[in-house]
């Protein structure tokens, strides 16, 4: 159960839009403390906003250190970050913690 | 919204980008060399681009883009627009035109004439100049003064700019992505950073990255310093900024160019590298293929729930729209352009398909930038209009009861009334300016008119367009170009002399057809001249007396032979040409005109030219008329027409020959028509001192004076079509319905002054109306 109540999966949303980046930063300070797990395979659109609070929400989970990590990423979102010069490893909390 | 009707917004967007393109060609043509009209230019055409592939239609996607990239070279000053330039460029647009149309309305074009015009465009972007063997369409004489001689750009070496750049041969094979920009080209350095205000007006940057990646080759280095730690972050501000390396052959201005509609919302800066120079920063190749990423349109708050809605239909079909989506990203930089170019919101509510995405942000922001405007279906408006008329009818039904049941005409009611017909009469006038519109639109076709006809008889002429924001009724202007086209070509083809001709008579080979509109009392005059032969009276003549129309011994004023060739079947062409038609000559565009409730009329002064001149009511919807009583019959004569009126007296009565009456207005004789009598609503003359006689001045008519029994008053009518809801009454143009409930019946002044000519044009009677 105590594993249960400290971890978490989040599925972000098919648009990562503005609107979603204001959702997803509370979302991230409601979970602070939890293991996460993001599911980004269903990413269609993603916006820079929402990559902001994703490295932020990835930087505050390695000081945490709890475990911040991607499961399946669709092709859309992998080539945004791509585009945005952000590497797969800026989303993801070191283990090294 | 289904597909439909986006494409459906996406085609009347065309039409307008069209009309900004060939606008924009036309001040080309005139010497306009504003870098802005070039780039309004490549715009429209990159917009039409962008709209078509979204939609798939790759016909015009592939045209546009050869078309685009020529202008590029214009806009890049590779190119130097001369005229024999922009002949082709102003076909090229006839061709996207075509496209157009076709991908609308699933007709046919021309293949081997846009085949041949990518083969025109395509050597221009690599710098040949167009010569008679590269331009099979030319026109056979073309007369040796009527352009100047091409400027020697093609001889010389293409023009390099500072950092050494040459253009190079472009290919055109493969129209669906920008080709991989060769090792050859410069690599510039461009430091990106938005400001919050970028987001909050529903820019992304992840856009404007894509944008620049499809320049060329990009790696790309994204600063995070600025990040603040998670619970300090405000989820909408800009913390992120770019150093990107473009690998482009599009040079710093293309560079810019992705930026412009946000500059002011970040800060860029470009720079040079030179050929050996890495970046300082590690950088991160980005992919060349990002067609994935086109759905991905500028996002709002606005669309987000739209967008979420939608999200369970394309979710799984995300892949197999992906063609379709990569051209949607094209519709959304061209939603960009447009928006700004029009500043309005129309530019971005018209924005098709993907382009939902883009067009809300694009609303917000053009939104704030100036007018606004909406599209409203022309269907609802016509609605409203005839309401209005409704009420118009109504108030003037109470208003006559009123009146009848309060003699003394001072009751409350009565002033309440009149309070009542000034606020109709506003919301009547608000009503039709609404659809008011500029006669532009019509008067651009002309010019695709006059040279392609120009073309084919291999003549040189150059139309000049004047108040062509002139508004009228919409339905005026879709009617318009129907006799427009007509006449113009009928002036291309018999008015203006060829080149050598002009030459021997000493005029400039390069002949000219002035279009012109304005508003005069209440309606609008356009005017259609041309410096050519003039009218050839005596072959008019001796046409008419061929055909019948009149007797041998007729004695016609200049202006009334003039006038002959409206009648019907009157034709003077010699040979039938293709080009203005079998000979159905000017009496199917009389008969248009008239249709519309106007009046044409000729002058033309031998060895001068023509002049047409058209007079058409500004709204087919009402009319300010004055109710007259004509043998018992109520009837509304146009107030338009009316001079004057006047109460004849007995003694200022003239007969003239068996029948005819002339009533003497100070000095001067006018013909007495006897309106009763003309329409047979009477057998015999009524005795005009005991009627009221109303000058008219009718078009090429000269003056007459029509005998009515009494005049009721004047008061505006909502027209109601007799054809549409009766049969045509020769005399008559159309139908009202008075305070009273009844029908009267609208004059038609033209058609009663030409059959009180005389027997030898009473067939002008059938046409009128």
């Amino acid at each position: 159960m105590a594993a249960k109540k400290n971890a978490t999966t989040m599925k972000l949303a098919a648009v990562l839009d503005l609107n979603e980046a204001t959702v997803l930063h509370r979302a991230f300070l409601d979970a602070r403390g939890k293991n996460i797990t993001l599911d980004a395979s269903g990413v269609e659109r993603a916006g820079v906003p929402c990559i902001q609070v994703l490295v932020a929400a990835a930087r505050a989970w390695e000081a945490d250190t709890r475990t911040f990590t991607i499961t399946a990423i669709s092709e859309a979102f992998q080539k945004t970050l791509s585009l945005v010069g952000v590497n797969i490893d800026h989303l993801l909390a070191k283990e090294s913690h | 919204m289904d597909m439909n009707e986006i494409k459906e917004i996406f085609f009347q967007e065309c039409e307008e980008q069209l009309a900004e393109l060939e606008s924009g060609l036309l001040k080309l043509n005139d010497g306009d060399r504003d870098p802005e009209t070039v780039n309004a230019v490549f715009r429209a055409v990159h917009s039409i681009k962008g709209g078509a592939g979204a939609f798939g239609l790759d016909d015009l996607v592939s045209f546009a883009h050869v078309f685009e990239t020529t202008l590029d070279c214009v806009r890049s000053n590779k190119l130097e627009p001369n005229q024999d330039v922009l002949k082709v460029m102003l076909k090229s647009a006839d061709v996207l035109a075509d496209l157009t149309n076709a991908a609308r309305d699933g007709a046919s074009v021309d293949e081997s004439r846009t085949r041949g015009l990518v083969k025109e465009l395509e050597a221009l972007a690599r710098g040949e100049m167009p010569s008679a063997s590269g331009a099979p369409e030319v026109a056979p004489a073309k007369p040796a003064a009527a352009a100047p001689a091409p400027v020697a750009v093609a001889a010389k070496p293409a023009p390099t700019d500072e950092s050494g750049f040459q253009p190079i041969p472009f290919t055109f094979d493969d129209f669906g992505d920008e080709p991989a920009a060769p090792a050859a080209d410069p690599v510039f350095e461009v430091t990106f950073k938005p400001r919050s205000d970028l987001y909050a007006k529903g820019n992304e940057a992840a856009l404007l990255l894509r944008d620049l990646a499809r320049l060329g080759e990009m790696t790309v280095n994204c600063n995070m310093d600025a990040l603040p730690p998670l619970e300090a972050l405000n989820p909408e501000e800009a913390y992120f900024h770019w150093v990107a390396t473009v690998r482009t052959s599009k040079g710093e201005e293309g560079i810019r160019s992705v930026f412009e509609f946000a500059e002011w919302d970040c800060d860029i800066d470009v720079r040079g590298l030179e050929e050996n120079e890495e970046a300082e920063l590690p950088m991160i190749p980005v992919p060349f293929d990002l067609a994935i990423l086109d759905g991905d349109g500028a996002m709002t708050a606005e669309e987000h729930d739209h967008d979420h809605d939608q999200m369970g239909d394309h979710h799984e079909a995300a892949p197999a729209d992906a063609p379709v989506a990569a051209a949607a990203a094209e519709a959304v930089s061209a939603a960009q352009t447009a928006a700004a170019v029009s500043q309005t919101a129309r530019a971005a509510a018209a924005a098709p398909a993907a382009a939902a995405a883009a067009a809300a942000a694009q609303a917000n922001n053009a939104a704030n930038q100036a007018g606004q405007t909406i599209r409203v279906d022309l269907d609802r408006v016509d609605r409203l209009i005839n309401l209005v008329g409704e009420l118009v009818i109504n108030q003037a039904m109470l208003s006559q009861s009123v009146v009848e049941n309060d003699s003394n005409g001072t009751s409350s009611i009565n002033m309440g009334l009149e309070e009542l017909q000034q606020l109709t009469r506003e919301i009547q006038d608000s009503v039709m300016a609404i659809r008011a519109q500029p006669v532009k639109p019509v008067f651009q076709r002309m010019s695709r008119i006059v040279r392609e006809v120009a073309d084919m008889t291999g003549k040189s002429i150059r139309l000049i367009t004047e108040g062509e924001n002139t508004e009228v009724d919409k339905t005026v202007i879709d009617k318009l170009a129907e006799p427009l086209t007509h006449m113009i070509r009928n002036a291309v083809d018999h008015g203006i002399e060829t080149p050598e001709k002009r030459e021997a008579k000493g005029k400039n080979p390069e002949g000219t057809v002035r279009l012109s509109a304005k508003h005069r009392s209440g309606r609008i005059i356009i005017e259609l001249a041309d410096d050519g032969a003039g009218i050839n009276r005596e072959r008019v003549r001796q046409k008419a007396i061929d055909n019948d129309l009149i007797t041998a011994d007729a004695n016609l004023s200049d202006e009334e032979i003039d006038n002959l060739i409206f009648a019907p079947g009157f034709s003077t062409a010699d040979k039938i040409s293709d080009i203005s038609g079998r000979g159905v000559g000017m009496d199917v565009v009389k008969r248009s005109i008239q249709a519309l409730g106007g009046r044409i009329s000729i002058q033309s002064r031998p060895g001068q030219g023509s002049t047409f001149v058209m007079s058409l009511p500004l709204t087919l919807a009402v009319l300010d008329g004055m109710v007259v009583t004509v043998a018992g019959q109520t009837l509304v004569v146009p107030l338009t027409a009316i001079v004057e009126t006047l109460q004849p007296e007995a003694s200022s009565i003239h007969s003239f020959g068996a029948s005819q009456r002339l009533i003497s207005i100070r000095n001067s004789f006018c013909p007495l028509v006897d309106v009763g009598r003309i329409l047979d609503f009477r057998a015999t003359q009524a005795n005009p001192v005991e009627g009221v006689a109303l000058l008219v001045e009718s078009e090429g008519g000269g003056q007459r004076a029509l005998m009515v029994d009494a005049i009721q008053g004047q008061r505006q009518v909502v027209i109601k079509s007799l054809e549409a809801n009766y049969t045509h009454v020769p005399g008559i143009a159309a139908a009202t319905i008075l305070g009273d409930g009844r029908v009267a019946l609208i004059l038609d002044v033209d058609a009663v002054v030409a059959a009180s000519r005389g027997q030898s044009l009473k067939p002008e009677i059938a046409l009128a109306g």
